[in-house]
């Protein structure tokens, strides 16, 4: 199990549109964070809480992780070597469990690294201009957030991968679902109903919000959410598992 | 060795593979042979897990694939050259198979020097040629120095050069006692190396055995005659039964052996030049084999240039 997660982790790294897609996940928020704390924070106290402001680069990280999570499982059904894969592991359970770890491993280390070239080269700079920035209680909940959030999401993208087998059908479903279909579908639903109607939007209304400083009465409790959004990912880990499993190579 | 008994796949409606068994035997190369569509790729992938068979078996010395823990030890296969990502190259292609096995990546470099690629070991997949990239597929293959080998066209695309290396290695696996299993359109190259044929049309077995079995069974057989009295000796072999088909320098005699031709010759006075039995090629013999069960096939007209009409 251990050789086929260390060759999963291995086909990751040696492709370039991987390498490409978490680089941006990783490197452009953080340069927009870094520019953000150069230009936009001179003087004062920063109103709300640096790793907040992090936080709010997670739904376009989460997207872009997805992509890699797609990419992750897409790329082997167009370049063939889905067959080679399975003659090695016959076992698919081990081949989706490797990719999965994979995955997860990933999406944690590009957390991780976003949350390090965000803050530190923010911190000192904003240290030595004195600005006050402090962590506060909710810190630890909006990091932890982050990290589900943006686990959730690559694995979403891995799974719908599975299930469409191909790269444009599986990040056009990962990148319109909360941006257009749920926006058109909510939005119409708002208009019937006078509740706060995008609570149940899987990934905007729930997804999303996890990494929220703030959250309005009318919105469902971070608990709540979270169960909401991981209920909507588990229905594609399901479904992708089933076809991963039952489909000829 | 491998046993395939009664293995059948369809999808949907059509049969692909229609209760195959056939068995291939340790030391020796089998050729899989058929027509386009015959089912040989999807009876590959079936013996390999890759599809789900609707019934029957393929086990490797007494194992379904599925069962091996260390497959690519057991069984080396080549389904299509094109199973490789375009923009990794032939070493970290290699590198991410051998990892699944836990092989050092020696080993890598090891069959990357038997395929004759190790100068190219770091250029990029996409950048080679068919013939590159079937290299590749075959030190693939042989990683996991396994016991059976499995070659889907492994021909396809290789310079002359080529032809006969890959010649060579499958009657060296097949020298070191490994099962090699191998399909081929290309017949004259297979009929060098074949000591055993599974012939299939539209995924029925249509002939297993001993190439030499195959020949006596579906090959044309004739007695090419050159006489000065051949007008004589027709009239003489026809009235025996024989047909014959005039040549520029003689005629071919079928529905009769050399040995009768030649008492009736003596018997009758007929001078010979030459009387010599002839045996067709593999690629006669296949092509009657399964000219019932050809599924595609191009429009058949007496001027091969002439375009088949709508």
């Amino acid at each position: 199990m251990m050789g086929v997660l260390r060759s999963e982790l291995f086909k990751l790294r040696t492709t370039r549109a991987t390498k490409l897609v978490l680089g941006t996940a990783v490197v452009l928020p953080s340069i927009i964070f870094v520019l953000t704390s150069i230009f936009g924070f001179s003087s004062g106290e920063i109103s709300n809480s640096l790793i907040a402001a992090v936080a709010e680069s997670s739904a376009l990280v989460g997207l872009l992780m997805g992509v890699v999570g797609v990419l992750c499982s897409t790329q082997e059904y167009s370049q063939g070597t889905i067959r080679i894969t399975l003659v090695a592991t016959p076992q698919r359970y081990k081949v989706l469990l490797a990719k999965l770890f994979t995955v997860v491993i990933v999406s944690i280390g590009a957390t991780a690294s976003l949350i390090a070239l965000s803050l530190i080269p923010s911190g000192i700079i904003l240290q030595s201009r004195e600005i006050d920035f402090e962590i506060v209680g909710s810190d630890i909940r909006i990091l932890f957030s982050m990290f589900i959030l943006i686990t959730m999401l690559s694995l979403l993208g891995l799974f719908l991968g599975l299930l469409f087998k191909s790269s444009p059908g599986a990040i056009s479903a990962l990148l319109l679902w909360p941006t257009i279909i749920e926006g058109l579908v909510f939005g119409l639903l708002t208009l019937a109903f006078d509740d706060n109607v995008f609570r149940f939007a899987p990934i905007q209304g729930n997804g999303f919000s996890l990494t929220n400083e703030f959250r309005s009465p009318d919105d469902n409790s971070w608990l709540l959410s979270l169960g909401y959004f991981s209920a909507f990912v588990a229905v594609f880990v399901i479904l992708g598992t089933v076809f991963f499993s039952r489909r000829d190579a | 060795m491998i046993v395939v008994e009664h293995l059948s796949k369809s999808y949907g409606a059509k049969k692909a593979v229609d209760d195959l068994s056939f068995t291939v035997t340790p030391g020796r190369v089998t050729g899989f042979l058929g027509p386009n569509g015959s089912g040989k790729s999807t009876t590959m992938r079936c013996m390999l897990g890759l599809d789900r068979p609707d019934s029957g078996t393929a086990t490797f010395d007494g194992h379904a694939y599925g069962d091996f823990d260390r497959p690519l030890a057991q069984v080396g296969s080549l389904l299509d050259a094109g199973d490789a990502h375009k923009g990794r190259s032939a070493r970290n292609h290699l590198r991410w198979i051998a990892m699944t096995h836990g092989f050092p990546t020696s080993r890598v470099d090891e069959v990357l020097q038997m395929v004759g690629m190790s100068e190219v070991a770091k250029t990029k997949v996409g950048k080679f040629s068919l013939g590159m990239r079937q290299r590749l597929g075959l030190a693939t293959a042989l990683l996991g120095d396994p016991k059976v080998v499995i070659l889907d066209e492994p021909a396809n695309g290789l310079d002359p050069e080529g032809i006969r290396w890959t010649r060579d290695v499958m009657r060296h696996l097949a020298d070191e006692g490994k099962s090699v299993l191998v399909s081929s359109h290309q017949l004259v190259e297979l009929s060098l190396v074949a000591d055993d044929l599974v012939v299939i049309g539209q995924g029925k077995l249509i002939s297993s055995g001993p190439i030499s079995q195959f020949m006596t069974e579906h090959a044309k057989t004739w007695v090419r005659v050159v006489s000065p009295q051949l007008d004589a000796l027709i009239t003489l072999a026809t009235q025996r039964g024989a047909t014959v088909e005039r040549t520029r320098e003689g005629a071919d005699f079928s529905a009769i052996t050399a040995m009768e031709l030649g008492d009736l010759a003596a018997n009758n006075g007929v001078v010979l030049h030459e009387l010599s039995p002839q045996t067709g090629s593999l690629e006669q013999a296949f092509l009657e084999a399964t000219d019932t069960a050809v599924e595609y096939r191009g429009e058949r007209t007496n001027n091969v240039w002439e375009a088949p009409r709508p």
